[in-house]
């Protein structure tokens, strides 16, 4: 059984779900293939801190399959089981580093939404470079990119910077699922051509 | 994918991903439900929101939204005494305000199958508790099936029906959270046939009447029932023993858990030891326990919260003379949510094994770096009127969040959206429990410390739900309290349902019953009744403080509807009318020579569209609207005191374009309108 485990991590309003959903749906070329991975989504938690999963599961055999030893799997990844983490805000990047190990790879957003602690003046935000030097000290594999910039430069908004960072992810990591699965996804929903044209804009980082 | 059309036409050989939510939707549709309700909740709405949003494609299938769990569930029983099977749906606390319609379901029995799918919350990331309801079935008798993934959430769900009928129980599903919102593949059934789906209420006076001797005969056939169904639940397949070596080493588990600990497992290597997965948890029959004790010396039982199944097991085990260790809460916590993490932890501990490196390594690089981290909490969106009526109420009580000053209004806070005004930097709320105590508690509050002045609030759903009782008991009671109905016309926080507050659907298109709430309110007997924009906050504030001197019940009605809702629906209709949609024709800034950085708008207001940004010469910090993110509400221009925040006002879009490059220009492009 391989495994490839997805953490994405940001705040509510950002597009974290959305891009869970589409990196599940693309799951289901293969027979033998699984997919599992909630999401942490609060009732109006605009600001707060969101996370989903996505770990895409691949069996070596049908028996494998029908193993209940095998074919259980939790919808949550254990501290350092990820493969790759994608963080929507640079603060929230430290918030998900639990789920990293020395391989794993790390793409994140460097615009800053500063909490309201940070507003009040009771804490202060980190620089970004304090963010990376952290990072290092459990894996060397960091990306990172404005992705708000992206999205406003090329669509006059920041709903895209999703889908730029989705791009990113399969311009960075060794994820084990084709491009075009990803793309049809996209074809499928709404806004295809600006979210194909996103993801694009993120496969060439 | 096309998930909505597969979620009403798939059938046998159709795969899809889906989230467990709505697995438990179509695992009721695959059953022929023609009866599905809830008063919404997080983490359960998707169960309903999937059916009711696909209903006019569905053959005799009704659904509702009803005003509460009380309701709903009477509903879904009144439906099934008519032959349709029927499916309802809440949040784990629903299930005490529906604990009434639960607890007679088992004297009178069901006609048509009845599913209770209750979707808990552990760790209360979206509630006020984090109560396991599966201890209510100790009463209710109301058998408990616990799904593991999402493909058992939709064949669960659809057998329960069958179950129901069989044994004639309401079936509770309990779906947590990280169920209710997994998404993964679901392998889809066929479906039955619709055509045949119609009510017919026959009498049934034997089950249905409880009074006297008839409710104490009605008593002793469901406990002969519920011993039927533990003899049917020994050889069922949705309890399973999985048994492979001579271990003397066993497992218990259930649901979610269960996939914590299959996982574990792996992670851990270890494969050898019986495990039995429960998908009844209750009841429980004494026969399959003995079975699974057989060889064993030690049993650990894996779940969350304070141990419903350790406290049937360890009464079982006395009952058989069992003579083994029985653990489970001494190794895993009563409280938050059990995550795989805690599993994998307390697994390691039972079986005296080391941690992996990598995930010993990452947790204790994690609690060194949370320790640093500055906290994040949600707050309301932008452009909320929200966080306008929570801006008046503190500045009309002249309370500023940035001075220590205690208090001196009592605020009782309720449930919803605007629950969040007791989060930083607001504070705004003293107590908080469940739907309606805001109004109930304040009451007594009010009569005992009279020192003090209260303030209530509620939404117009949650003062639907059951608030208006409440406030008919403050006004028969002659209290001295004012309540602000925060009336954003939508059950807002759990994906926009309507409310009889709704004027307009998102379409556009008026909703027939809508009721006039300040009618409503007068009606019940308040005689100081207001309804204002809560976004003309000075108005607003001003209105809070007259209120407040004013003896009895005062009712001001903060009316406004929900932003997003207005959004959408601008957007809707502009797309239809016009064929454009993107906005731009005005906006506000902070004009930087103006702005003494007062924090009246970036911490009082705190809204986040109002940022801090450096400028890029002389790297000071300044106050600036991001374009990007600002709904053009308007509060923060009518709050600064020194008129710093001006309202751009544009001819037209064409050529308009955000960029935050260039922020700390200003914005020079064709501007027709200025208004400081």
């Amino acid at each position: 059984m391989k495994k490839f485990n997805i953490a994405i991590v940001g705040l509510g309003g950002q597009g974290i779900i959305t891009m869970g959903t589409v990196m599940k749906d693309a799951a289901l070329s293969s027979e033998l293939q699984d997919v599992s991975g909630s999401e942490r989504r609060g009732g109006a938690q605009r600001e707060g801190y969101v996370e989903t999963f996505v770990k895409y599961i691949f069996y070596e055999n049908e028996s494998e399959m029908s193993s209940p030893r095998k074919n259980m799997h939790s919808p949550m990844i254990e501290s350092g089981g990820a493969d790759a983490l994608i963080s929507l805000e640079p603060l929230e990047t430290l918030r998900g580093a639990r789920y990293l190990n020395k391989n794993s790879i790390v793409i994140f957003n460097q615009t800053p939404y500063i909490p309201i602690s940070v507003r009040m003046g009771q804490t202060s935000y980190p620089e970004i470079s304090f963010i990376v030097s952290e990072l290092r000290k459990i894996t060397e594999n960091i990306f990172f990119y404005d992705f708000d910039a992206i999205s406003i430069e090329n669509f006059n908004s920041l709903t895209q910077k999703n889908i730029i960072a989705l791009g990113a992810l399969f311009a960075k990591t060794d994820i084990p699922i084709d491009i075009t699965a990803i793309e049809n996804i996209l074809m499928e929903g709404k806004g295809a051509e600006n979210n194909l044209k996103a993801f694009n804009l993120g496969l060439k980082l | 994918m096309g998930k909505s059309n597969l979620f009403i036409n798939g059938t046998k050989g159709d795969k899809a991903i889906v989230l467990g939510n709505e697995a438990i939707a179509r695992g009721a549709l695959e059953a022929g439900i023609g009866y599905a309700s809830m008063y919404p909740g997080t983490p359960a709405s998707e169960i309903i929101i999937a059916l009711d949003k696909n209903k006019k494609n569905v053959e005799n299938l009704y659904t509702e939204f009803s005003l509460n769990e009380h309701i709903s569930l009477h509903g879904a029983i009144g439906a099934s005494w008519s032959g349709i099977r029927s499916l309802c749906a809440m949040k784990n606390v629903g299930l005490n305000v529906a604990s009434e319609p639960a607890q007679f379901l088992s004297y009178t029995g069901v006609k048509a199958g009845l599913v209770l799918a209750i979707g808990s919350d552990p760790g209360a990331p979206s509630s006020s508790n984090e109560q396991d309801d599966r201890w209510y079935s100790l009463h209710t008798y109301m058998p408990i099936l616990e799904p593991s993934n999402i493909q058992e959430a939709k064949d669960f769900t659809k057998d329960a029906f069958e179950i129901s009928e069989e044994f004639s129980f309401g079936i509770v599903l309990m779906a947590p959270s990280r169920l209710c919102h997994n998404a993964g593949a679901l392998y889809f059934g066929n479906l039955r046939d619709r055509a045949d789906i119609k009510g017919d209420f026959k009498k049934d006076p034997e089950n249905y009447l409880n009074l006297f001797n008839m409710a104490v005969r009605n008593h002793t056939k469901y406990l002969e029932r519920s011993e039927l169904l533990k003899k049917y639940l020994i050889e069922s397949n949705f309890n399973q023993i999985i048994n492979k070596s001579s271990s003397r080493i066993g497992f218990i588990s259930s649901g979610v858990i269960y996939a914590h600990l299959m996982e574990t497992l792996d992670i851990l290597g270890v494969y050898d030891h019986k495990i039995l997965k429960l998908g009844f948890t209750f009841p429980l029959p004494n026969e399959l326990i003995d079975r699974f004790f057989e060889g064993l010396d030690k049993v650990v039982i894996v779940e969350e919260a304070e141990g419903f199944l350790e406290f049937q097991i360890k009464k079982i085990a006395y009952e058989l003379g069992f003579k083994g260790e029985i653990h489970g809460k001494d190794f895993f916590k009563q409280t938050g949510e059990l995550t795989i993490d805690d599993v994998i932890i307390g697994i390691s501990k039972f079986l005296e094994k080391p941690l992996p490196a990598y995930f010993d390594f990452a947790v204790k690089k994690d609690k060194e770096l949370q320790n640093n981290l500055p906290q994040r909490s949600g707050t309301f969106c932008i452009g909320c009127s929200h966080r306008a009526t929570f801006y008046s109420i503190l500045k009309a009580v002249g309370f500023s969040n940035t001075e220590e000053k205690e208090r001196d209004v009592v605020i009782a806070g309720d449930i919803g959206c605007y629950t969040l005004g007791l989060l930083p930097p607001y504070n705004a709320m003293d107590f908080l429990t469940c739907m309606n105590a805001g109004l109930g508690i304040g009451q007594a509050i009010s009569i005992f410390d009279k020192k003090k002045k209260v303030i209530a609030l509620a939404g117009d759903s949650t003062f639907y739900h059951s608030g208006i009782p409440v406030l008919l008991n403050a006004v028969q009671n002659n209290v001295n309290i004012l309540y602000i109905i925060l009336d954003n016309s939508w059950t807002a926080m759990t994906g926009h349902q309507k409310t009889p507050s709704t004027q307009k659907d998102i379409d556009g298109k008026p909703s027939p019953n809508a009721l006039n709430l300040k009618d409503l309110v007068k009606s019940l007997g308040v005689s100081y009744v207001k309804s204002l924009d809560p976004n003309s906050v000075k108005r607003f504030a001003s209105q809070i403080k007259s209120a407040l001197k004013e003896p009895g019940v005062k009712v001001l009605i903060a009316k406004r509807e929900c932003v997003l809702q207005e959004i959408r629906r601008n957007k809707i209709l502009k797309k239809n009318e016009a064929g454009f949609s993107e906005s731009g024709e005005s906006l506000y800034e902070i004009q930087k020579s103006r702005c003494v950085k007062c924090n009246e708008c970036f911490v009082e207001l705190a809204c986040p569209a109002i940022i801090l940004k450096k400028d890029a010469e002389d790297e000071a910090d300044f106050y600036y609207i991001d374009p990007a993110s600002c709904v053009k509400c308007g509060v923060c221009y009518e709050i600064c005191p020194n008129s710093a925040i001006r309202k751009v006002e544009f001819d037209l879009k064409p050529a308009f374009k955000l960029s935050r490059k260039n922020a700390d220009k200003g914005f020079n492009a064709v501007q027709v309108n200025v208004n400081v």
